[in-house]
């Protein structure tokens, strides 16, 4: 009997000890770490602000439970799979430096022991972060970055929602032989020699490289003179020996991939060398950013800008609607390319993981590559989120569009964009040619 | 044509800013025999006085000249007397690193107090302003003041440097310092001088210049870059020297306008595939080389 006492005490005891060694999954929920490195200083500094503004939307929008907002990562705080699991970014600033950002991704690996990578904007960036991400075996998914290169490398741990800069560049040529073809709303097909002679200058990193290459090609296919195809750095101080080359290729159509403070500089430019195109588009990026608009005000009118998400956007879709209202509360801004994008790279992060079930790599590769997202969950206008797992495009979401968009005055004397492209949701008549500066 | 007269405009314009740029950094090498690396620095103090001021006070940046040419001067004296004078006792080699690590201070603390980012004037008499030349030539107002304030600003050091007895005091320094000495002149305060001198000029150009170029913490090393290349391809030391050299440089920048010329003149397919706007800076450089191998003592050198 005493004997018996005693084993039970000692089996009552281990059984205390395991209790408290043991963890307890059940019972805390996890937490999911997500690191996200953007451009949080320098010269993209004010793409960086959006970009964490609408990652830590998404992520809010999973921790807590919100009836108001029409999508299922609201609907319950934290991911369901996992018990509830909360979400926490650890943002890293990367400065527009790849080699900064590939060093950072290694710290928030290696010690903070991230589950996974957000980022980064910057094409040139991303390619390395994703580098270290494929090294490691850690999955990264990518909101905001649009070189065409970047989903070309087979990479296995490498996700890309947003579409690229050659379906956008895709976009920009059949806006233009629409134009010609009178298919743009408030224009009469116009001749075609009066928009044939192009020329383009793009910053000269990944992304704005990449893109020029793809213009060549495009105008080449098009059918379209290519008159002068320049390349510069966006840390350029001054623009106005690219400005007078501009202006002595007599291009009709001007086309401009460029960050934040060179866009602005870049349009300045033009402006003082009083150049007078017919087309100046912009590739998205610096083109579409908030500070383009309030430091140039009314130069803008008539400026074309690549986006995949423009303020009219609320009016199609009620859920965009209903998210950029809680982010105009928290930045005073609307949602904008950048910013809509992060949301929607987080908000893909976070339906993985509801469907991965667990944050080890292996299961959110199998999730990544099997998710198929609904565009009614979005807020972008796209038809959803799937990625590619096979082919010459190995995790790029093949279900992406792109919109183009002109700087027009409101009868409230407010700059907003309206929706040129594609034809049949434009917003607005379209003012062609630019007008006078 | 147009792309050739408008070219050659612009050159000539920045040229004139360059100037000013290069003034300080031969005025101390010629009296001290220094070589300021962190010119560029000094440089970049102005831009953000200049665009500090004018946001704070609500004026436009080019009436902040005189606060800009305040700030250069005090801090070149404060350069030179906190730091400067101690390094003259060590070896050559000490002078040079010396300065390169203020270069870095000055930069470091202007990251601390201002941040990483760009910022621009926006907002002036002149910002955003053009004037029709004819023939094409377009020229922003911002440009044209400052090139124009810098000849004035150079052409007042000129003459102080050389019609006053403090300048002939300071020339007599950069001649022989023994010599001075023995003549009476306190060559230490002359030293003080040539920093207040070279401090303020390049402050002022800075302010001149930060009305069409945006400011951040890095934005000296170019300048610092292009004023060495003036200083050597003008003679170190030579003032007059710095100023053609300036407007030879100034004209280098816009190689690209002139390979523009040369291709729609020609209309060779190979020559619109040439990137020339990528490469605008590297001509500098080669002529820098090129100087250095040829005439090391520059066009006006008399120092060496």
């Amino acid at each position: 009997m005493k004997r018996l006492l005693q084993w039970t005490a000692v089996v009552a005891g281990l059984a205390i000890l395991g209790g408290l060694l043991a963890p307890a999954p059940a019972l805390a929920a996890k937490e999911i770490k997500i690191g996200a490195i953007y451009p949080l200083t320098g010269g993209a500094a004010a793409a960086g602000r959006e970009l964490r503004a609408g990652a830590e939307l998404a992520a809010q929008l999973c921790n807590e439970a919100r009836s108001d907002i029409d999508m299922t990562m609201a609907k319950a705080a934290g991911i369901q799979s996992m018990g509830g699991a909360k979400i926490t970014l650890i943002f890293k600033d990367h400065e527009g430096n790849p080699t900064l950002g590939a060093d950072l991704a290694k710290k928030l690996i290696l010690d903070d022991k991230v589950d996974g990578i957000l980022g980064c904007y910057h094409s040139s960036v991303t390619k390395t972060v994703s580098a270290v991400c494929e090294q490691y075996g850690v999955p990264m998914i990518n909101g905001s970055s649009t070189s065409p290169g970047l989903t070309e490398r087979g990479f296995k741990w490498f996700w890309r929602t947003t579409p690229h800069d050659r379906w956008f560049t895709k976009d920009l040529f059949d806006f233009l032989v629409g134009l010609s073809e009178g298919k743009v709303r408030g224009v009469k097909a116009v001749p075609r020699e009066d928009i044939n002679v192009i020329a383009s200058a793009c910053e000269n990193s990944e992304w704005g490289s990449y893109v020029s290459k793809v213009i060549q090609e495009m105008a080449a296919e098009y059918d379209f003179k290519l008159r002068k195809s320049l390349l510069y750095s966006d840390k350029s101080p001054d623009l106005s020996s690219e400005v007078r080359s501009l202006r002595a290729s007599k291009a009709s159509v001007l086309l401009f991939a460029s960050y934040t403070s060179d866009a602005i500089l870049m349009v300045k430019t033009l402006k003082t060398q009083k150049v007078q195109p017919r087309i100046i588009w912009g590739q998205d990026a610096g083109f579409d950013k908030p500070e383009f608009r309030s430091t140039l005000g009314d130069a803008i009118e008539g400026i074309l800008t690549r986006s995949v998400f423009l303020p009219q956007v609320v009016q199609i879709k009620p859920v965009a609607g209903q998210v950029n209202s809680l982010y105009k509360a928290k930045t005073g801004n609307d949602l904008g390319g950048a910013s809509a994008r992060a949301f929607t790279g987080l908000q893909t992060w976070i339906h993985v993981l509801e469907m991965a079930g667990s944050s080890e790599p292996a299961a959110v590769q199998k999730a990544a590559n099997a998710i198929e997202i609904p565009g009614q969950e979005l807020v972008v206008p796209w038809a959803g989120v799937k990625f590619a797992n096979t082919g010459s495009e190995m995790g790029q979401n093949i279900m992406g569009s792109g919109l183009i968009g002109q700087y027009q005055k409101g009868a409230d004397g407010q700059m907003g964009v309206e929706i040129v492209y594609p034809f049949d949701v434009a917003s607005a008549e379209m003012i062609y040619p630019f007008p006078q500066w | 044509m147009e792309i050739l007269a408008s070219s050659i405009v612009a050159g000539l314009l920045f040229g004139m800013v360059l100037a000013l740029v290069a003034l300080g950094l031969t005025i101390i090498f010629g009296v001290m025999d220094i070589i300021n690396f962190a010119h560029g620095e000094f440089l970049m103090y102005g831009m953000y006085t200049a665009l500090l001021a004018s946001q704070v006070l609500g004026v436009d940046p080019l009436l902040t000249l005189p606060l800009a040419a305040l700030v250069g001067f005090l801090l070149g004296i404060a350069c030179y007397k906190g730091f400067i004078t101690y390094i003259l006792r060590g070896p050559m080699i000490a002078q040079l690193l010396g300065t390169f690590g203020l270069m870095l201070l000055l930069r470091n603390i202007a990251l601390l107090v201002f941040g990483s980012e760009d910022r621009a004037v926006h907002h002036g008499v002149l910002v955003d302003k053009s004037f029709e030349m004819g023939m094409g030539i377009i020229v922003p107002a911002t440009k044209l003041a400052a090139a124009g304030l810098s000849v004035v600003a150079f052409v007042a050091v000129w003459l102080l440097m050389n019609r006053t007895r403090m300048g002939k005091a300071l020339t007599a320094t950069a001649l022989n310092p023994q010599g001075a000495r023995y003549m009476g002149i306190s060559t230490e305060k002359m030293n003080a001088l040539a920093w207040g001198i070279g401090g303020a000029s390049v402050t002022v150009a800075g302010a001149l210049i930060v009305n069409f170029w945006p400011v951040n913490p890095y934005v000296g090393l170019l300048f610092t870059m292009i004023a060495f290349t003036i200083v050597a391809l003008g003679g170190f030391g030579s003032v007059p020297g710095a100023f053609f050299a300036a407007l030879v440089v100034g004209l280098i920048t816009e190689i690209p306008g002139f390979w523009d010329f040369l291709t729609y003149t020609l209309e060779l397919d190979w020559m619109y595939d040439v990137p020339m706007t990528s490469f605008k800076y590297m001509w500098i450089y080669v002529a820098y080389f090129i100087i250095m191998v040829v005439r090391p003592r520059g066009l006006f050198g008399w120092k060496h």
